[in-house]
């Protein structure tokens, strides 16, 4: 089996169609006002392929905002059973950027202590992506987190082309969909050169947007820890928590027992949380070590470009531009960034 | 063992909440199974003359009169619960401590002034200890439910202290000010699963604001969007004058 292979655009509405019938099939259709949001789909004709991030992101897939994790009795003893809410979903036309996201989310999600939740359900996804071909909107900054190619994280990653998707094949579930859909056709050697011209104009389009390297911004936050920018970013903010809520790599989250009215039975659940919710970081006795939204929003940052470059040598910034996007005061990632570095020069 | 005792009683208000439990259809059947209630003006004419375990007060407290059986019935009750906006924030009825009391009754009772005396609209926490609160216009049936839960099983509850725009963006909506449409949702409190937002209204602040309302950038967020900053002012009072002192 050949790692890649070119799918006729015409024959994409059956390809859909299969997958549809495969299993739960999930991709972006459109909500009105520009937005989009994942749903389950299945046809064609239902989805927007040419589509801005949705406002959730697909970790909602891999980490829901309201989770079971486990049954709990009490009429006899203290009775325990762990449960797992999974089944199998396709996503389908994945742009690179969250692609990075679930990356990320498995780092964190692998890391001691490994969770079994996550990763159970992490094993009942396929995920096909889709190129982009040139920016979303202005507020991406994909290019400086180099999440505008494809980087691996997927079972088929699908270029659209002139008259053809060309698909790279990266895993055996990619294969055995390729090989029983039976509508894949060998690559040409005309359609890998239309693939080398179409990454040739990528790299025009995509240059890095802001005048520094990702490797360079612990340094920054170091540098501008308490800079004027956070003071002037926390009068803006009204913490309502949509940044964290649509970021792709954000998994913070409660845990709360929700009894059956006969209260001997219930669940435990996971909730998403958010560090910019003023109680986030209230302790017992009522002190509170982020009180002020400025110090929220810092958090937030250093949350993305500076602590996690430590831990797992990676940006938990994906560039896709959602929090500044559903920032109703208007606070740009890009703009903050390039304030911070003005103000250190 | 026995069940709780619970009785549902109303001040000012449309007693439109307690229609809410009414309509809970077959969860209520679940919650009478596990209570025993013992006064409930809208679907029983019994009356208890004892002690409450818990008492449901809907409404609230705009002359003395209501004052006097609220004080009676926190005395006759081991747990209070508060419900609606009217009991937990004043509500509606706040809208009349926008004005001087006197022009208030003037305006609505003519030249019977005295055969009516009003007091200031206070939220029953002004007033009396509320051991639970579930605030909104009226209450969301599954927070009802959370609360009853949490006072059954002697837990705490508290309401969300985050804004209605992150169960808003849980629910995927377009939002608001997308639209073009002023929303209170960035600075009222969560916990009603932006119920009015999924059905294409606003949210129009019914929950009681945040403990930190960030105001002035909630007017900096209408300039960004071009909508009037009174406009906002004027929604904001509309559930939450009486928690202005």
């Amino acid at each position: 089996m050949d790692q890649q292979a070119l799918l006729p655009q015409a024959r994409l509405g059956e390809f859909v169609a299969f997958l549809a019938a495969r299993q739960k099939l999930i991709g972006p259709v459109a909500l009105g006002y520009n937005q989009y949001k994942f749903a389950e789909v299945t046809s064609l004709e239902e989805l927007s392929l040419d589509y801005l991030p949705t406002i959730l992101p697909p970790k909602k897939y891999f980490l829901p905002y309201h989770e079971r994790l486990l049954s709990y009795d009490l009429s006899d003893g203290q009775g325990m059973e762990p449960v797992v809410e999974v089944e199998d979903i396709t996503l389908f036309g994945l742009h690179t950027c969250d692609l990075a996201g679930i990356q990320c989310l498995n780092m964190v999600f692998s890391d001691h202590p490994r969770d079994l939740h996550y990763l159970t359900r992490k094993h009942h996804m396929t995920l096909i992506g889709l190129e982009c071909t040139d920016y979303c909107d202005h507020y991406a900054n994909c290019a400086m987190l180099r999440t505008h190619l494809p980087k691996g994280g997927y079972d088929l990653f699908m270029t659209e082309m002139n008259d053809h998707y060309y698909v790279d094949v990266n895993t055996y579930t990619g294969e055995v969909l390729v090989r029983e859909a039976d509508l894949f056709e060998r690559v040409t050697p005309l359609a890998l050169k239309e693939l080398r011209s179409l990454r040739d104009a990528k790299k025009k389009i995509f240059q890095n947007e802001l005048p520094i390297r990702y490797q360079d911004m612990p340094k920054l936050f170091d540098d501008t820890c308490d800079s004027e920018v956070w003071t002037q970013v926390g009068d803006k903010c009204l913490a309502c928590g949509n940044c964290t809520n649509v970021c792709p790599t954000c998994y913070c989250f409660d845990m709360a027992d929700e009894p059956e009215l006969g209260l001997t039975r219930g669940h435990r659940v996971r909730i998403w949380d958010s560090c910019q919710h003023e109680t986030f970081a209230e302790v017992a006795g009522g002190e509170n070590f982020r009180g002020q939204r400025s110090e929220r929003q810092r958090h937030r940052f250093n949350r993305k470009f500076h602590f996690p470059l430590e831990r797992y040598k990676r940006v938990f910034c994906t560039g896709c531009g959602r929090c500044s996007r559903s920032c109703m005061a208007g606070i740009d990632l890009k703009e903050t960034l390039n304030a911070l570095i003005d103000e250190r020069s | 063992m026995s069940r709780p005792k619970v009785a549902f009683f109303d001040l000012a208000c449309c007693e439109g909440c307690q229609l809410q439990v009414a309509n809970l259809g077959e969860e209520l059947l679940d919650i009478l199974g596990r209570i025993e209630l013992v006064e409930f003006r809208e679907i029983m004419s019994e009356n208890w003359p004892g002690r409450y375990d818990i008492a449901f007060v809907e409404g609230s407290v705009v002359n003395d009169e209501a004052e006097e059986r609220l004080l009676e019935i926190r005395q006759r009750s081991d747990i209070l619960i508060a419900y609606g906006s009217c009991a937990t924030i004043g509500g509606i009825n706040g809208i009349k401590n926008r004005r001087p009391i006197a022009e208030v009754q003037h305006a609505v009772y003519g030249e019977r002034i005295d055969w009516f005396p009003a007091r200031p609209t206070r939220a029953l926490h002004h007033l009396v200890r509320v051991d639970y609160s579930i605030p909104g216009c009226p209450v969301y049936p599954p927070e009802l439910i959370k609360v009853i839960k949490a006072a059954l099983a002697g837990l705490p509850y508290v309401v969300p202290d985050y804004a209605v725009c992150v169960e808003c963006k849980f629910n995927e909506n377009v939002c608001m000010y997308d639209k073009g449409v002023t929303c209170l949702g960035p600075v009222t409190r969560a916990g009603c699963n932006s119920w009015c937002i999924n059905h294409g209204n606003i949210c129009y602040g019914c929950r009681g604001l945040v403990s930190n309302p960030n105001q002035a950038g909630a007017k900096e967020v209408l300039r960004r969007y071009r909508l009037d900053p009174d406009r906002i002012v004027d929604k904001m009072t509309m559930y939450n004058a009486a928690m202005e002192r």
